[in-house]
């Protein structure tokens, strides 16, 4: 996994007894867009420790805000795939999320855009933080897209990311053959 | 005999056929409107004409942009065009492909209507390969669609126009509305529980107002009644050809039962709510009464199949389709003209004269599989042929087509089905619901509050607010025709029934065509589908938007948003033309609860779908 802001891969024991919710977001059969969606797939194949769900927050961030809310989670740690500008297509990009406040007219667009079917990294963020449903501790790793037509499967590169992700997440809050 | 322009008669048993005489029936000649330069030339004369325009208007998707020239000095829009400004091209994309892949691609045409775009695309497949799907599968169906616009109408209601009738609005539009509505006593106190007009307003107020917020918690109600049958939203994957893909037990029908029940409870509260609003407005100024006013020409090709009638059959798609909870209808100046669903898609025509489309010959399809005659310019006739090009207002300026029935601009609604429903009264036998031939009566059952019984009456004037007081009014009619199915359900289940979808098969031979008629939260939603040695040779999408945001046809007329805008009344307060915000031309275009995600389509050549679609089903910038 590649990272421009954290490295930090090893489990701490310290810090996974924390209450942390892993989740993805996308859409499916979307090529290397479904990135979420597929990272969540394949943790929920994993072993994890009680305090660790893992969950696909796709079905849109208002019904995310009333999840978030009830379970009042530690962490948070978001993956999905976004396109940035300057960034290279298969790789992946972690870093802490802290809510800047936007404007409430650009919240109210957002929410406009969510109850009418927008799924996207970005508006599940603002919109749950806007609402204060969020943890204090969140965690966003994007995947730089490569391929976005329709269909299953990922790009070479995407595919690679994705299992590095799954991986390393694993490591970090998951289950181990040293643990009871 | 329902068709004035068409030359489309009907023989005694109600066949229809082309007039004899007419030698090209559907031959036309465009009209020829003033030239760009005559525009600029008058624009120049006219120093006090100023062009307004909206981008977005909605960001649902912001793909509707709506360009306006508006005459300040005396208060009226003179000029409009709605414009749609992405191709999506789904038509495209489906395009030699699997048939049941309409069901999950067309699903992606709309992040809040995926439910029913995937049901549209599972009765065209069953009306071209005869799939009967079972009467368990019937009513699920019904109870799932009900539950999505459970889903849509208050969020449309709340989310996306109330904000135009908050304090924040109305105060910085209209200050002495504001100041009025303050000490105006609301109508429905006692069932609401808002003293006045400005309690309401204050909490319609957007992220903030507790109307807003407490609709934000209903729609996930309503998602979850839906999910519990269904098993995803949105772009559920339980929709198939024949029924649904998933089982049903009286466990999951009671946990739809309870989230039912809190929308009863809702329903009471929201068309009172409205109705106290729009009535203050009405009141305060009965120019109020002009804002996005047109003529009463409505299509609807209802829903809610009663599984003892619904046989997949277009030759008897009149008779399954007066089965409806929702009667399908053509409204022609406030008249229903017909209920008959063959008479609604033989009169469909779609045009491109001013689309950033190419025509084409059509001609395939003559008549429909029951004899009737059919345009060139019908779906089943239909090529899509994009043609991008600039925006010139005279010429093509948008990615709508212009359909029309019997060549008349038609818009559609939660409130064409009402209408058309309550006029016919033609609906199954409802222990909650009765048509009166004028309105629609409602017996809202008791729940946390009081047993409540609504009347929504057709109204005299229609406008902006009656769009929105039906649509509020929508949300308890649907709220009990789901009650209706959940009822029956429910028998069949105890008595022991639980099949809910019938084995098929694609026949990888022939030629097979089959068209689904089914209403959005919107109104309006056809599927047109041709099927050739187990493909889809063509795949052609009316949506309600297709029909609303429409841009002029090649008779002259124009479309709904541009029709309506055209008639609605500067009535903002203000002094200074920079201080003009254009409010009264939003509530207009908002009325129609424009989804233009539905209407076009991102598509970039070779089944490569642009960024629109990939980050959003709708598309967004």
């Amino acid at each position: 996994m590649s990272s421009t802001e954290d490295r930090t891969q090893q489990a701490d024991p310290a810090t996974t007894a924390l209450r942390t919710l892993i989740t993805g977001v996308g859409y499916r059969n979307l090529r290397d867009l479904s990135a979420g969606n597929a990272v969540v797939d394949r943790l929920e194949t994993l072993d994890w420790p009680p305090e660790v769900e893992i969950e696909d927050l796709s079905y849109g961030p208002i019904d995310a805000i009333f999840r978030l809310r009830e379970a009042a989670f530690d962490r948070l740690v978001v993956v999905g795939a976004n396109a940035r500008a300057g960034r290279i297509p298969g790789e992946s990009y972690r870093r802490r999320w802290h809510y800047e406040p936007e404007p409430p007219e650009l919240v109210q667009a957002r929410v406009a855009e969510a109850v009418t079917g927008v799924i996207s990294l970005e508006n599940l963020l603002v919109i749950c933080a806007h609402f204060e449903a969020l943890p204090t501790e969140v965690t966003v790793i994007e995947i730089e897209p490569e391929d976005d037509s329709w269909g299953e499967g990922f790009s070479p590169r995407v595919e690679r990311v994705v299992e590095n992700v799954c991986t390393h997440l694993h490591a970090q809050f998951g289950l181990t053959e040293q643990d009871p | 005999m329902c068709f004035k322009n068409l030359p489309v008669e009907f023989d005694e048993n109600g066949k229809a056929y082309l007039r004899e005489g007419v030698s090209n029936p559907y031959e036309y000649t465009p009209r020829k409107d003033l030239t760009e330069s005559q525009i600029v030339d008058l624009l120049s004369r006219n120093g006090h004409l100023k062009e307004v325009n909206f981008d977005p208007v909605t960001r649902v998707a912001g793909a509707l942009a709506f360009h306006s020239v508006t005459d300040l000095q005396n208060r009226k829009v003179v000029e409009t065009n709605a414009v749609a400004t992405l191709f999506r091209g789904y038509e495209v994309i489906l395009k030699g492909r699997d048939p049941r892949d309409a069901i999950f691609i067309s699903s992606r045409a709309c992040g809040v209507c995926g439910g029913v775009h995937s049901t549209c695309a599972a009765l065209t497949l069953e009306m071209a390969f005869g799939i009967q799907p079972p009467p368990l599968g019937i009513i699920l169906r019904n109870m799932l669609l009900a539950a999505e616009f459970l889903y849509d109408h208050p969020l449309h209601l709340f989310l996306l126009a109330g904000p135009d009738y908050s304090q924040s609005a109305v105060e910085a539009t209209n200050p002495e509305l504001w100041e009025q509505a303050q000490t105006t006593a609301c109508d429905h106190s006692n069932v609401h529980g808002y003293a006045t007009i400005g309690d309401i307003m204050t909490d319609l107020n957007p992220l903030s107002g507790s109307l807003y917020l407490e609709a934000l918690h209903m729609t996930r109600v309503a998602r979850e009644a839906y999910v519990i049958l269904g098993g995803k939203y949105p772009h559920p994957e339980t929709i198939v050809p024949g029924g649904i893909s998933t089982t049903v037990s009286i466990t999951t029908f009671n946990e739809y039962y309870s989230r039912l029940v809190k929308l009863f409870d809702y329903s009471k509260k929201v068309a009172l709510i409205w109705d106290d609003v729009f009535d203050f407005f009405l009141r305060a100024n009965p120019e109020y009464a002009k804002v996005g006013s047109r003529r009463v020409n409505m299509i609807d090709t209802g829903l809610w199949d009663d599984p003892d009638l619904y046989d997949t059959t277009y030759e008897n798609a009149n008779a399954w389709g007066n089965g409806r909870w929702a009667t399908p209808g053509v409204l022609v100046d406030g008249e229903l003209v017909t209920t008959n669903l063959q008479d609604i898609n033989i009169g469909l025509e779609e045009f491109v004269e001013h689309s950033f489309y190419d025509s084409w010959e059509g001609g395939r399809f003559p008549t429909d599989p029951a004899g009737g005659p059919l345009s060139p310019n019908h779906p089943w006739n239909k090529e899509t042929k994009p043609r991008p090009g600039g925006i010139n207002w005279k010429e093509k300026y948008t990615w709508d087509t212009a359909p029309r029935w019997d060549r008349l601009a038609m818009e559609t609604g939660p409130y064409s089905r009402m209408w058309n429903t309550a006029v016919a009264q033609k609906m199954p036998k409802s222990e909650f619901i009765e048509a009166t031939g004028h309105s629609l009566k409602m017996l809202l059952p008791k729940a946390m509050t009081p047993e409540l019984e609504l009347e929504w009456h057709i109204p005299k004037d229609w406008n902006a607010l009656e769009r929105n007081r039906a649509r509020a009014y929508a949300c308890a009619y649907t709220a009990l025709v789901a009650m209706d199915n959940w009822m029956r359900g429910m028998q069949m289940l105890r008595n022991g029934i639980t099949e809910v979808s019938t084995p098929f098969e694609i026949p990888r031979k022939g030629t097979q065509i089959g068209v689904g008629f089914w209403g959005a939260g919107r109104g309006y939603l056809t599927h047109h589908g041709v099927f050739e040695n187990g493909k889809i040779s063509n795949y052609q999408i009316v949506t309600p938007s297709t029909w609303m945001a429409s841009p002029r046809d090649p008779f002259g007329n124009m479309g709904p948003y541009e029709e309506a805008v055209l008639n609605t009344p500067l009535l903002e307060s203000f002094s200074k033309d920079e201080d003009f915000k254009g409010i009264d031309i939003l509530r207009a275009i908002r009325s129609f609860d424009p989804c233009m995600p539905c209407t076009t389509h991102v598509y970039a050549g070779d089944h490569t779908i642009v960024r629109e679609v990939n980050t959003c089903a709708c598309g967004v910038d």
